[in-house]
């Protein structure tokens, strides 16, 4: 390992023993993060994200590989030095009730030698207004940006978001992007998890996609676009559609053809090349549509092409 | 009413509940547990002799009379030591005069002495000659420092202590882990020491002025004397409050649900409230009943601070169990720290 990369992880492994049976959460994932980039790991719930986060964090022990978080490694004395170093906001964090912003705050800022005053961290995740305000007394979005403030007290090299974004409304969220990209602009490194694909791809300047433990997909979310070999994506939803994936993905033009129910998506180079001939052949088989649609090929679609399935659920 | 409503949510109710086994022992099993330890333990037996104190200036036969009854444990004792002895519910009365004129001394208030009365009463009249009856001269017991209430004060603030620094530092802590506030804490650079220290002082500092204020009452409107030294008397009461949370720490340091929490320390606290000598003497106990009487931090305390209220004396005189409680804290906290489930 080279030391100079913010995060290593060879051959990680993690299996969790459930009564009788193994679960592996993490199976055998490589992955580099430089310094200086947002990565952002893609996967749906229970591919492994967050266990391997944890892992970077300290907070879960491998069951196999090698894991360095800023040229440190994890149980070897020197946790105190990593942890100094690092800013962690987990999945899910419930602060105590009936402290105001700023006492959560201040309890945080003590547990860092060094770092942020507390109305620095509350000025970068613009809740200086809610400074006297208790928990109970903020909104979602607002107690999510108050879990990343005091991620950031420690003025961290490295910082951890383990599906920060989940459940905000648009507004909450795109203030939580300010964040990370004015902390990424410091300088910082920020580890992400997400099953937003429009996140990831506004975000992050490399994305790894995991699905069932594996890392399945690396590089920038243009590059991964690109690799299915068309930027462009055409959808037509209609009836018994599936009798002609095979004839439409032998279509010139057509990189790839991926059927979902009775939606099928042609990822293309060219829409205009490839609409008339594809709308001459539903025609010849009688194929009625209920609809077509073009649009830019997205994260998405190179999970779909992956794995067959959307990132998230509900989309599927 | 919509039956099938009613139904739903009791299944939902139960199911969630069964499918948590650690809330399901401390709710079900453990009081079963008890039920059947507690059934074994207390046979039914014949009542225990109930210790009564016979001067040892009085006639031979009139504590003849009284060691013949095998209802009475009965103790030769001086003076001076007869009221300490009474004063810290050891015996449940002190026998002095003659076999023709007994004098009988106890606090009226104590449930136990009605019964010696009785029992010596009866003693005394057997050991006569025919049936006849007794003229004893009953004194009822008001000095202050051998009544009930200043054996009972000291118990009080005991048990105060016990339940602040069990109940309190328990309950939060196991919220705090549930609510994954600790594991956040966890990945921070802070030392997990510093933070249990700071959270036990946070959580402490209440208990010290809650237990002085039933200190000062019991000595202001109650009347019980503070003859030791308040130093030392201050100085337990630190120790037995740390020694408290110390236990409630240890109790909540792996526990994931409050019904485990709340299973836990009522292991602790019952046997603590039972036989740890805060409204009863536990010293009359024998056996191995006073051995784990002897081992429990509540006993000490009490002992110690009864010690220091009761009888004049220092910091040397509660040696012992400050030594006790000072170390049970520490091997508490030692071990909670360990075992710290931050996760």
């Amino acid at each position: 390992m080279s030391g100079s990369a913010a995060i290593e992880l060879h051959g990680l492994r993690k299996v969790y023993q459930k009564r009788r049976s193994e679960v592996v959460a993490v199976d055998g994932l490589d992955l580099i993060v430089q310094r200086g980039e947002v990565f952002g790991l893609l996967g749906p719930n229970g591919a492994g994200k967050t266990t391997t986060v944890e892992i970077c964090e300290g907070l879960t022990e491998p069951t196999a590989g090698d894991v360095a978080v800023l040229g440190r490694r994890w149980r070897t004395g020197e946790d105190q030095q990593i942890r100094a170093r690092i800013g962690v906001c987990l999945q899910e964090t419930k602060f105590l009730d009936k402290q105001t912003v700023r006492e959560t705050l201040e309890l945080f800022a003590c547990c860092h030698p060094s770092g942020r005053s507390v109305d620095e961290a509350m000025a970068l995740v613009s809740l200086r207004e809610k400074a006297n305000a208790r928990q109970v007394a903020l909104s979602g979005g607002q107690r999510q940006r108050l879990a990343v403030a005091t991620a950031l007290l420690g003025e961290p090299e490295l910082l951890f978001l383990d599906e920060p974004t989940t459940g905000l409304d648009p507004q909450s969220r795109r203030q939580l992007h300010d964040v990370v990209r004015t902390f990424r602009g410091q300088g910082g490194t920020v580890l992400l998890t997400t099953h937003y694909m429009e996140e990831a791809a506004q975000l992050c300047d490399r994305i790894g996609i995991v699905d069932h433990g594996k890392l399945i997909a690396l590089g920038s979310p243009p590059e991964l676009i690109r690799s299915l070999g068309g930027d462009q994506v055409i959808e037509i939803d209609a009836a018994g559609i599936d009798a002609v994936v095979a004839a439409a993905s032998a279509l010139p033009g057509v990189q790839r053809a991926d059927l979902a129910g009775e939606r099928l998506a042609l990822t293309v180079g060219s829409v205009h090349s490839v609409v008339p001939p594809l709308l001459e052949l539903l025609a010849a088989r009688g194929i009625a549509m209920r609809g077509l649609a073009t649009r830019q090929a997205t994260l998405e679609d190179v999970f779909v092409h992956l794995t067959g399935r959307h990132l998230r659920e509900d989309k599927a | 009413m919509n039956p099938r409503v009613v139904w739903t949510v009791a299944r939902t109710t139960f199911r969630e509940f069964w499918r948590t086994p650690e809330a399901l022992f401390w709710t079900y099993g453990f009081p079963l547990l008890m039920a059947i330890v507690l059934g074994f333990a207390f046979q039914p037996a014949p009542p225990a002799p109930l210790p009564v104190a016979v001067l040892a200036e009085a006639p031979e036969d009139l504590r003849t009379a009284l060691t013949a009854s095998s209802r009475l444990a009965v103790e030769v004792v001086a003076a001076a030591a007869a009221d300490a002895a009474l004063a810290r519910g050891r015996v449940a009365m002190v026998v002095g005069g003659s076999l023709a004129e007994p004098s009988l001394r106890a606090d009226p208030t104590r449930p136990e002495a009605e019964t010696a009365r009785l029992l010596v009463e009866r003693a005394l009249r057997d050991r006569r000659d025919g049936p006849g009856t007794v003229h004893a001269r009953f004194v009822a017991e008001d000095r202050p420092g051998a009544r009930y209430i200043d054996f009972l004060i000291p118990g009080l603030v005991g048990l105060n202590l016990l339940g602040a620094g069990m109940w309190s530092i328990g309950f939060t802590l196991v919220m705090m882990r549930s609510q994954q506030l600790l594991r956040r804490l966890l990945v921070t650079p802070i030392r997990r020491s510093e933070f249990l220290l700071g959270y036990l002082a946070g959580r402490f500092v209440l208990v010290v002025p809650e237990s002085l204020a039933i200190l000062a009452f019991g000595c202001l409107v109650q009347g019980v004397p503070f003859r030791g030294s308040l130093f030392a008397g201050a100085l337990l009461v630190l120790a037995g409050g740390l020694a408290f949370a110390g236990l409630g720490l240890l109790v909540a340091s792996r526990a994931k649900t409050m019904e485990g929490v709340a299973g836990l320390m009522n292991v602790c606290q019952l046997p603590m409230w039972l036989i740890g000598g805060s409204f009863f003497a536990n010293e009359r106990f024998e056996g191995w009943l006073r051995w784990c009487a002897d081992v429990l931090p509540l006993t000490q305390f009490n002992r110690g601070l009864r010690d220091v209220m009761l009888e004049p004396g220092g910091v040397g005189a509660i040696a012992v169990p400050l030594l006790f409680l000072a170390g049970f804290a520490t091997v508490c906290f030692a071990v909670a720290l360990r075992i710290f489930r931050w996760n």
